[in-house]
């Protein structure tokens, strides 16, 4: 015999936090998501269909043009696109591997070693990221100057490296903190010294968090317009996200062209975000509950 | 033991020392590192502009005649002004030749970031054919020469002027809103006035058009507000492009549209009969080109109607200037020489081989070369803007643009923005540009 139960209410109560929660998640969604599709429609569309009113919000004949031109064309805009491309990559990648590496190491020393000034030198790095990227822009850019190192990808690796370790320390220690210290102990017991226990103890440990923050880093230098802006001065070292900008013309916008190039920008970071986004909610989470 | 410890901290706090002692002198020593060169053969110069390379053929061409190999890198605008700021702010080189925007003129002059070209050009055998020079002088320099020769006119789709039943094109502004409500009355569109409402220099500039045409300006020649009594051409510029709002001539989404957007996509496609402050060399550029528009063949520039006096088409140029950061100034000056003169520019326009051509190149900036492409047929409606750029161009601030323009437009453009959209009135919003003008030129 089925038994049927009276909406009760404290059911009721417990209903209406499902359908907050539900309409916030679905708001929040529209919030996110609309622009990106928004871009998505206009990049499907010839320039008088991206231009008419009222707009269309489905592309009313769906064409592929506007990546055509962008990555397989034959003037200057697809070989701009091409490089770029390349560009972006070889500038973030360097610079997550170097940000990791020397976060791991110092986080490490902050987590585990004992020296005077350990906090005050953790905090004072911490304290560098509430700086506005506008502060450092003129002093790292006469820096660079001299050191020859402006439109090279060194130049802007170094800078985002600087821009980016003390985050990727913070979360890295934050992660290493959480880890029982008795392992450690244990391999120096077993006559290993610093950097072996580092290496061969550690860092498979802290693999998930190494991860994490390696995904941050590398998303936080693929948005990265200012610097490279101004510390680019032609194609060899451009990234993408400098040179779609170049699309605009003095008194044109070609928006579907713009939505194409952006689309292509933003590809290669949400498919990380899309498949290794529970990553970067640890890395972000780390050290939050111990 | 305790010994070799103290001598490996001693080592560890020289070599910190070292270290900060070399990055110190690294950063002190990052004056401009440019080494300066006054060749002028055998260098590359680098020239970054807010435009697309001009044709292969005209740069080899350059490059035979001089032994100056030019590289060109293309920068949106607004990307442009940040670098060129930062640049010149860290005393840095980034390029030999660089855009010089009417707006920044009093701003580069002042602060002395660009060479004055007068040293390295005859601008006095210039004036004459080239009317807009006086926009990139200030403080006695001329910081670039004007390279295409954008100023603001007035254009109208004449057949949606002639199916409301206008075929006398108007003079005066009354006439002109006259014609505008009755285009709408007659239903041949429901919104016939293109303002860019959106908070955007474009909207600055349209009122300083307008201002112009009410037969006045919006600074006086001590850069003080000459807007702000009711009677003021300023004050009646910004309430006549509010009450054309209301008044339903402009669609109360042009809040968010820009000068380039309402250009592309209300002009150029047929939605709107006309453009007050529009860019001379559109008709060309953008509403006779089949793929950018629906309305070929329709849209003419007419000589900007005005409260009484004689028309009047403000400059609105981009020019070529010599940073003081520049490498090789010298091979610079004589590449602006070159890009800049009438021979050059009637060839980017038309008047050379089709491998010459420079399809986004606007118009030239030497009246003599308008005048050969007018002659030429190489000009859309050439005659009339010939007759307007010789006759009726004038500097939007006679005594150049103040060094603290962007400010002023910055108040310009939220103030008449938020009356637009009807959160201030146009009374209220000239009072608050006013104000924040006064400030300005009183150096507060």
């Amino acid at each position: 015999m089925a038994l049927s139960i009276p909406p009760t209410p404290l059911r009721g109560r417990r209903a209406r936090p499902g359908v907050v929660r539900s309409v916030g998640v679905v708001l929040l969604l529209v919030w996110t998501l609309l622009p990106v599709l928004w871009a998505l429609d206009l990049s499907l569309q010839t320039g008088a269909q991206a231009a008419s009113k009222p707009a269309h919000y489905l592309p009313p004949t769906p064409q592929l043009a506007n990546y055509a031109r962008l990555l397989f064309g034959d003037g200057d805009i697809a070989e701009s696109v091409r490089q770029s491309s390349v560009n972006i990559v070889i500038e973030c990648v360097a610079a997550t591997v170097v940000t990791v590496v020397l976060a791991t190491l110092a986080a490490y020393a902050f987590a585990r070693m004992t020296f005077r000034g350990r906090n005050a030198l953790f905090y004072l790095a911490l304290a560098t990221m509430a700086f506005p990227a506008y502060t450092t822009l003129i002093p790292l850019y006469r820096i660079m100057t001299g050191l020859g190192l402006v439109n090279t990808y060194t130049g802007i690796v170094l800078v985002y490296v600087s821009g980016f370790l003390p985050l990727a320390t913070w979360i890295l220690h934050s992660y290493l903190s959480s880890l029982p210290i008795s392992l450690e102990e244990a391999g120096t017991m077993d006559g290993a010294n610093r950097m072996q226990v580092l290496w061969h103890v550690v860092l498979p440990l802290a693999l998930p968090g190494v991860v994490s923050t390696a995904l941050i880093t590398f998303l936080s230098a693929w948005g990265q317009f200012l610097f490279p802006l101004v510390l680019s001065t032609d194609m060899s070292t451009e990234p993408l996200t400098v040179m779609i900008s170049s699309l605009l013309g003095r008194h044109t916008v070609p928006v579907n062209l713009l939505s194409a190039a952006g689309m292509l920008a933003i590809a290669v970071p949400a498919v990380l975000a899309l498949f290794l986004n529970r990553y970067i909610v640890n890395g972000l989470l780390a050290g939050s509950v111990k | 033991m305790k010994l070799f410890a103290t001598a490996a901290r001693r080592r560890r706090g020289v070599l910190a020392l070292g270290l900060a002692a070399g990055l110190v002198a690294v950063a002190s020593g990052c004056s401009n590192s440019a080494a300066v060169s006054d060749k002028t053969s055998g260098v590359t110069i680098n020239v970054v502009e807010s435009a697309e390379a001009p044709p292969k053929a005209m740069l080899d061409q350059f490059t035979k005649q001089t032994g100056i190999t030019v590289k060109w890198t293309n920068v949106d605008w607004d990307s442009l002004q940040t670098k060129i700021t930062a640049a010149a702010t860290a005393k840095t080189y980034f390029a030999d030749v660089t855009d010089v925007d009417w707006s920044r003129v009093g701003q580069f002059a002042k602060l002395g970031w660009f060479y004055d070209m007068s040293d390295y050009v005859d601008v006095d055998k210039l004036k004459a054919d080239l009317p807009q020079l006086n926009s990139f002088t200030a403080d006695g320099k001329v910081v670039g020469l004007p390279g295409d020769a954008m100023f603001m006119v007035t254009t109208v789709n004449t057949k949606m002027f002639a199916e409301a039943g206008i075929t006398k094109m108007p003079t005066t502004i009354d006439e002109y809103t006259q014609d505008l409500k009755t285009v709408k009355a007659k239903g041949v569109v429901q919104y016939p006035l293109n303002i860019p409402f959106a908070a955007a220099e474009g909207l600055s500039t349209y009122w300083y058009e307008t201002t112009g045409a009410f037969g006045g300006s919006v600074l006086t020649d001590k850069d003080e507000p000459a807007f702000t009594s009711p009677d003021s051409a300023g004050y009646k510029a910004a309430e006549w492009m509010i009450q054309a709002v209301k008044d339903g001539l402009v669609s109360p989404g042009e809040i968010n549209t820009t000068d380039s957007q309402g250009q592309q996509n209300l002009m150029a496609t047929g939605k709107v009969a006309s453009t007050f402050s529009d860019y001379a060399g559109n008709v060309g550029t953008l509403y006779n080109v089949k793929d950018t528009s629906t309305v070929t063949g329709q849209v003419k520039y007419i000589p900007t109607p005005t409260s009484g006096g004689e028309p009047k088409n403000l400059d609105n140029p981009d020019g070529m200037g010599i940073p003081v950061t520049a490498k090789y100034p010298k091979a610079a000056a004589k590449f602006i020489e070159w890009y800049t003169s009438a021979a050059v520019q009637e060839k980017f326009a038309g008047l050379g081989s089709a491998d010459q051509l420079y399809s986004t190149f606007s118009l030239p900036a030497h009246l003599t070369a308008v005048e050969a492409l007018a002659n030429g047929d190489k000009l859309d409606q050439g005659a009339t803007l010939k007759q307007m750029f010789q006759n009726s161009t004038a500097p939007i601030f006679p005594g150049g643009a103040p060094t603290w323009y962007s400010s002023l437009s910055k108040a310009v453009y939220t103030n008449l923005h938020a009356a637009a959209a009807g959160s201030e009135t146009a009374d209220q919003a000239i009072k608050k540009i006013a104000s924040t003008a006064k400030q300005l030129a009183s150096g507060s």
